[in-house]
This record gives C-alpha cells, sequence and structure tokens, in this order.
C-alpha cells in the first residue's frame, strides 16, 4: 500500500512544484519589475514566431529587463490569444496578436474579439496574393474569373485550412467580384508550402498567399502572381498588378500586431506604448523587417484599434457569405 | 577546398560539435524533439561570427537529435523522438537480453551510413528527387498512410486482434480537434485547448513513459517486472560493424527508401522509419523474428529515419518549401543570413550550396564520436538505482510534455496517458499501433476527403494515376507474398 501512495506521490510532485501563489498587485511605477513574456500563438520556427523574438529582443534592451517568447500554439491561434487575454493586466505579458483574432469568433473557435485586449499597435500586414504557375492558360485576373465563371466547381485552389485567412482572402474576393465562392473549389492544406508544391505539380490551379510565401518560385519564372489584394501596388514588387486595378474593390491582409490584457493601468500602457514605438522605428526593425520578406504597415493608437473594428465588420460579411459561420 | 579548411578551425569546429552534443541531449529526452532542438539553437547561432558556423550548428543540430531520439528507446523503450519510435521494438528486445550497448553501435553507425546516403542523393539527384516529389498529391499521400497503417499487424507482437483495435483506437484519438478539411470541431467540448487535437508527444511521453514509471513503482522498482534494463554484456563496435556488413544491403535500400519518403513535403522521418521497418520484415527471410530482437529491425527504421531527414533538404533546397517542421525552422533561419532557397540557388549562389553540402557530409561523420559519448553517457546513467532513473523520466516527460505549447493540459494528457499505457499493457495490447494509429489516422483521413474534393467525389484518381496504381500493386504484394512464402516452404517440409 505505501508502495502505491509512494507512486501516487511521484506522480503528482512535478504538479505541486508548479503550483505557485500568485504575485501582489505590482505597482506601475516600478513596471517592469519582471520579466516581460511575449504570448506567440503560432508555433516555433514561423513567421510570426521570428517576429515575436525579435520583439522581444527589443523589448528586453528597451525596457531593461529579460523578454521571453512563449509559444502558446492550438486551435487555429484561439489558445495563443485567449492565453494573452486572461493574463495578469500588469504590462508584463505581451499578445502577438494576428489576423485570426478577428475572425475566429466569427465562426465559432472562441469567444475572444479584439475588444478583449488593449491594442497597441500594428506591425506589419501582408496583402493576399493570387498565383498561378506560369504557363498557366489565364493571362491576367479577368481572364482567370471569366475562366471560374463559366465553369463553376472547375477551378481549384488553395493556401491554407478551410476557414483560414487565405481561404477568406479570396472568398471575399470573389464575392466583390460578383463569382460566387462555390464557383472555384478550396481544397483546405496545412498551409501556403504545401499548397505552392500542389501548384507547381499540377494539382490544383491557384494559390491564394501572400506574396513572400511563393516570391522564390516567382522570381525563378515558375509561378505568376495575377492580382495582389493591397491598397496600392506592393513597394517591394511594383511589377504586379493589384486586384483594384481590374475593378475589384478588395482588399485583404494577414495582418500582426501587439496587445496587452484589457485593464493594464494607463501609465503601464504608455510605456509599452512609447517603447514599441521606439523600436518600429529604428533601423533594426526595418532591416528584420527586409530580410524576412514582411511588409511594414503601422498603426497605432486610435488607428490602429479603427482598423482591428473594421477588420471585424469586413470579415463578418465573408463568414457568412461563405457558409463558415457558426 | 577553401570551403573545407574555412571549416576546420577551431571557431567553427567547437560551436558546431557544441550544437551537436546538445542535440544529443534533447533527442535523448523523452519529449524534448528534433524540432525543439533545432528552434532552440536557431537564437544562438546567430550570435556566430559567420554564417557557415552558424549553418553548421543548425544543421549539427538536426542530425543528431534524431539518432539521440533512439537511445532511450533502446535502452527504457521511452522514444526521445517521434521518429524514434520504431526503435522501441527490436532495439529495445536487444537490450533486454543485455545488448543494448551493440543495438545502439548499430543504430549509430546506420545512422551516419543512412545520413551519408541521403546528403549524397541530395547533392546528385536533388533537381530530380524534387521533381518525383511534385507528383505526389493527395491520392498518393493516402496510399502511403494505408501502407504505413497496415504495418500495425506487424508491429502487434503476434497479437494481430488486439493490435488492431489499438491502432483503431489511436485513429479514433487522431480525430480530436479542428478538423483540416472542414474546420468543424471534433470531440473538443469547447475547450480551446482540446483544438488543436492531442498533443502528439505528450500521449507517446505518457504511454511510454509515464506507464513505465507506474509500473515500475508499482512493483518496487523489481528489474524482472520492468521494461528498462541496466545489465550490458557491452559488445565492442567490431560485433556491431560486422552485424551491419551483414545487413549492407537493408543499409542501404533503407537509407534510399528514407531518403525519398523525406523528401515527399507530405511525410517525414517518423513515417520514413515505419515504412522502412515494415518493408525489411516483409522482405526479410527472418520476418517473423521482427519485434524480437532482430538486427535487421534495428538496422532498417535507424537508416531510414536519418537519411529522411536529409530528404527532407531536397524540397526546402530546391523550391524553397520546407519538407518538414525542422527544415521549416531552418529555412526561416538562412532567409536571417540572407541565402534564399529556392529554383535560383544553385544558379545565383553555388558557393554557399556547397558549403551546406559540405556541412552536412562532415556532420554525418562527427555523429560518430558525438553519439558514441551520448550512448556511453546513458548507458552510465542506467547503472544508477532504477528510483531515481524513474523519478529523471518522470521530471523530464513532464518537462518535455509542458515544454512543446507552454500548456499544463499537455502535462495533464501525458499522465492520464501514463494510466492508459499501463492499463492496456496489463491487458497485453500492444502499444506500437496505437502510435501508428495516431501519426498516420490524419493522414488517411485528410488526403482521403482532400483528394475526393480535387475528384469531386470519384474514387478513380486513387486506383488509375500511375504512382497510386504502383502502390496498391505494392501493397497487394506485401500482404500476399508472407502467404505464398509459408505455402512454398511448407510443401516441401511436408514431402520430405
Amino acid at each position: 500500500m505505501t508502495k502505491s501512495i509512494h507512486a501516487i506521490l511521484l506522480i503528482l510532485l512535478p504538479f505541486l512544484i508548479g503550483c505557485k501563489p500568485s504575485d501582489p498587485n505590482a505597482a506601475a511605477a516600478s513596471y517592469p519589475s519582471k520579466s516581460i513574456t511575449v504570448i506567440c500563438p503560432w508555433a516555433a520556427g514561423g513567421g510570426t514566431d521570428r517576429l515575436s523574438r525579435f520583439i522581444a529582443d527589443q523589448l528586453q534592451s528597451e525596457l531593461g529587463k529579460p523578454g521571453v517568447v512563449i509559444n502558446r500554439t492550438g486551435g487555429s491561434g484561439a489558445v495563443g490569444h485567449s492565453a494573452g487575454a486572461l493574463a495578469k493586466p500588469d504590462g508584463h505579458t505581451i499578445t502577438m496578436i494576428t489576423f485570426e483574432l478577428s475572425t475566429m469568433h466569427w465562426m465559432g473557435i472562441s469567444d475572444l474579439t479584439w475588444e478583449d485586449y488593449e491594442p497597441v499597435l500594428q506591425m506589419n500586414a501582408d496583402a493576399a496574393a493570387i498565383i498561378v504557375r506560369a504557363d498557366a492558360p489565364w493571362k491576367n485576373l479577368n481572364e482567370f474569373l471569366a475562366a471560374a465563371k463559366a465553369d463553376p466547381g472547375k477551378l481549384t485552389m488553395s493556401g491554407t485550412s478551410t476557414g483560414g485567412a487565405w481561404d477568406l482572402a479570396r472568398a471575399g474576393f470573389q464575392l466583390e467580384a460578383d463569382v460566387p465562392v462555390e464557383a472555384i473549389r478550396w481544397i483546405p492544406t496545412k498551409g501556403s508550402a504545401p499548397s505552392i508544391v500542389e501548384l507547381l505539380g499540377g494539382h490544383i490551379d491557384a494559390v491564394c498567399c501572400s506574396v513572400p510565401e511563393a516570391i522564390s518560385q516567382i522570381e525563378a519564372g515558375q509561378l505568376r502572381t495575377l492580382a495582389v489584394m493591397s491598397e496600392d501596388r506592393l513597394l517591394d514588387y511594383p511589377d504586379m498588378p493589384t486586384a483594384k486595378e481590374s475593378g475589384i474593390n478588395w482588399v485583404a491582409v494577414g495582418w500582426r500586431g501587439l496587445a496587452v490584457p484589457k485593464g493594464t493601468p494607463e501609465p503601464i500602457l504608455q510605456t509599452i506604448r512609447e517603447a514599441c514605438e521606439r523600436i518600429i522605428t529604428s533601423p533594426e526593425y526595418d532591416d528584420f523587417m527586409k530580410k524576412n520578406g514582411f511588409s511594414t504597415e503601422i498603426r497605432t493608437g486610435d488607428a490602429f484599434s479603427q482598423f482591428l473594428a473594421d477588420q471585424d465588420s469586413q470579415w463578418k460579411t465573408v463568414i457568412e457569405a461563405a457558409g463558415y459561420a457558426k | 577546398m577553401s570551403v573545407l579548411s574555412e571549416l576546420f578551425q577551431l571557431h567553427v569546429l567547437l560551436p558546431w560539435l557544441l550544437g551537436m552534443l546538445f542535440g544529443i541531449f534533447v533527442g535523448a529526452t523523452p519529449g524534448l524533439t528534433a524540432t525543439m532542438a533545432v528552434a532552440l539553437i536557431v537564437p544562438v547561432s546567430f550570435y556566430m561570427p559567420d554564417p557557415n558556423t552558424g549553418l553548421a550548428m543548425i544543421i549539427g543540430v538536426s542530425f543528431t537529435a534524431i539518432f539521440a531520439g533512439d537511445i532511450p528507446a533502446t535502452y527504457l523503450r521511452i522514444p526521445g523522438t517521434p521518429a524514434s519510435a520504431a526503435a522501441t521494438l527490436d532495439g529495445h528486445q536487444l537490450a533486454k537480453q543485455g545488448r543494448g550497448r551493440f543495438a545502439l553501435l548499430i543504430d549509430l553507425f546506420c545512422s551516419s551510413i543512412g545520413g551519408l546516403v541521403g546528403v549524397t542523393l541530395l547533392i546528385l539527384i536533388a533537381p530530380q528527387l524534387a521533381r518525383f516529389a511534385l507528383k505526389f498529391s493527395n491520392f498518393e499521400y493516402f496510399w502511403l498512410a494505408i501502407f504505413g497503417l497496415s504495418m500495425s499487424a506487424v508491429v502487434s507482437s503476434g497479437n494481430t486482434r488486439r493490435g488492431l483495435l489499438a491502432a483503431a483506437f489511436g485513429m479514433l484519438l487522431a480525430t480530436i480537434g479542428l478538423d483540416v478539411v472542414s474546420g468543424a470541431q471534433r470531440f473538443t467540448f469547447s475547450n480551446p485547448e482540446l483544438m488543436g487535437g492531442l498533443g502528439f508527444i505528450p500521449v507517446m511521453i505518457g504511454l511510454f513513459g509515464v506507464s513505465e514509471v507506474i509500473r515500475s513503482v508499482l512493483s518496487g522498482f523489481k528489474a524482472e517486472d520492468s521494461n528498462t534494463t541496466n545489465s550490458d554484456k557491452g559488445d565492442s563496435a567490431l560485433h556491431s560493424l560486422v552485424a551491419i556488413w551483414k545487413h549492407k544491403f537493408t543499409v542501404i535500400k533503407s537509407s534510399m527508401a528514407g531518403t525519398i519518403i523525406g523528401a515527399l513535403p507530405g511525410a517525414g522521418a517518423d513515417i520514413a522509419a515505419w515504412a522502412a521497418y515494415g518493408l525489411e520484415q516483409r522482405t526479410s527471410k527472418k520476418g517473423a523474428n521482427f519485434g524480437k530482437g532482430e538486427v535487421a529491425g534495428v538496422v532498417a527504421p535507424t537508416s531510414a529515419n536519418n537519411a529522411a531527414v536529409s530528404g527532407a533538404w531536397i524540397p526546402a533546397l530546391v523550391f524553397g518549401i520546407p519538407g518538414d517542421a525542422v527544415t521549416a525552422i531552418v529555412l526561416g533561419a538562412l532567409m536571417m543570413y540572407e541565402i534564399k532557397p529556392g529554383p535560383l540557388i544553385f544558379e545565383q549562389n553555388p558557393e554557399q550550396i556547397n558549403a551546406i553540402f559540405l556541412i552536412a557530409l562532415i556532420t554525418q561523420l562527427l555523429l560518430i564520436p558525438c553519439g558514441y559519448l551520448g550512448l556511453k553517457t546513458f548507458g552510465w546513467l542506467l547503472k544508477l538505482p532504477r528510483s531515481m532513473i524513474m523519478v529523471a523520466v518522470l521530471v523530464f516527460s513532464v518537462v518535455g510534455s509542458f515544454s512543446l505549447r507552454n500548456s499544463i493540459f499537455d502535462v495533464y494528457v501525458m499522465a492520464i496517458f501514463g494510466l492508459v499505457g499501463y492499463f492496456l499493457e496489463a491487458k497485453r495490447v500492444p502499444l506500437a499501433p496505437l502510435i501508428l494509429g495516431l501519426i498516420l489516422g490524419p493522414m488517411v483521413e485528410e488526403n482521403f476527403r482532400t483528394g475526393l474534393i480535387k475528384s469531386e467525389g470519384s474514387l478513380l484518381p486513387f486506383l488509375n494515376r500511375p504512382i497510386c496504381a504502383f502502390l496498391v500493386l505494392l501493397l497487394i504484394v506485401a500482404f500476399i507474398s508472407p502467404l505464398l512464402l509459408k505455402r512454398i516452404r511448407r510443401k516441401p517440409a511436408k514431402l520430405v
């Protein structure tokens, strides 16, 4: 019997060690009083993770306390986003919020919205693009859309899972272009990389993803961009036409930004805002973004809040029209 | 040759070897995977003075962690990485016979050879292999996964019915979470932690590691009731080399198969190891001895999984598209070094490519001393009292489960599957098929359903595409040939 009690204690031991009493209220005056945690809702090694690690590193030199990245993955970003929103609002936990925050609550994955956060600033936005093989029969966007309309359900397209960022981007785009969502069949994959493989192998007709994700194939002349869903032509790729130029008034971006939990005291929020603004105006930031192929798009204060509110309503419409609403 | 002399300098070699030892440590720790080892070393590599040193560290780590995962799999029957699960079969059986060192030396040499074959194929025919890999779509991946799944009968240690039950249970567990195809939630009970599905690592550590701790504690740490071993006859390296020489064709065959599977963006080192194991079991004359400590059962999966690591570099370098989670991280790191892998790199940056090839080749050779140090240290640690080993296993199991997603939920999952594993084994249900079901279940389902979306509901492409037809044929032959062989062999026996 004592053996089994030992066994139970042995098994419980790590859990007991794991529990510790929570911190009493940290005073705003002494902020930051301990290490700063940046929650990344996506896996280590991906683009969002790289950006999170860069920011944590920079925050460390700005605020003088260690910056640590924690990857809280799972649930299409729901796990990390809720962990970040529910963290203690003392400014020691900052979340790298992403596009999915605007869509997951409409799809029934989470109850969380951007209003559960105190937005800090937007750092980046990568526009969606429609990319085809270089030898594809469609010379431009209008020919592609005409083909989709003429033979509904024949063309296939991919880029991510069903209901993921690039699926919603192309669904909204089709609605705007007056091509029914089902007219192009969406082939779910685990992300842009496997989709590009499928496209190169000739198993699908087009991919919807950001330009940097496919740039090495585009530069090698294997793939071709039909349209970028941005306001204006991309600075780095001025030869790629926008959807707007073909008369389709549609903009869709995957974005990343920083936020802290609702209820963070104003003086602390101010300190974080100032630190982050110094980071994104530094030459190191420009250099980092360039090397990674991320487009910089910065919104601060009310402009970011307005952007988040707009995103929320933009994607609500698309999600309902595409039949993904829950 | 200037690259070579550049690589053999202390400021390159030292971080390189340290990185590889770090890879050994992470890989040998249950729950800490090769992916994690690479993710952890990448930020460190940026502090290195020149890109080649950083690259050497990253490449070094990516190749060592997979071998190191076989060390605890062999000695303790706890796979250090998912790609090492096959080593819990014959490698572990050999360890139970007191020949763990013998098995691991075979494992080490074969890992090195597998890696060398993989890198050589990468250098010689990367573009061709990459183009071949492009032919694989959902239809082909479906059959590949079915082939893997059919192995659950092989690895159920003579108990086919219980084995199939375990495989089905594994497949059922794999359905938990957000369905990739439709985005629907399955068995999540609105718990966001469950939306990503049960973590494969916590389940694996629970089933193999924690269940072992429970069993050990309940039996009062008596050796005979345990799956672990600390007696070792201490075979010399020569014994292992002789054993490998007897299986030289298995090594080459498995390495080639591993490279090809690794080059497929939809399959990685774990599937390569199982496929090589199954292929060898079906074609070997000693197939019936598999799972009982057969040398070929050690050689095949370990040659294949290291070859698959090289294979994964093929689409990464040729297309700039990662072949697995490790190369995904490596590609990100390469961008920071301003190296852009992709179709143009071979023309625009041949020097860089040659440096990468050279680093990868030398890494395979450095693996032998680093790996030897690892298995020696591990063997030495096993001489500690069993109770202490079990405490260490438990601590690392918790750390490993937690660190994967920084989630205490995963620690609970691990604890629950510790109990599940304990009860299943008590009822003589084999665990290896459960792992197979868990890995391959989603691959079968997603590829089948996505394939049907592509074909608009027609089953025909699953059969009439050339590679599909070949895989189906292979599957049929694999199933019928053991029966036929039995017949053929039995008949003359009766005549005499």
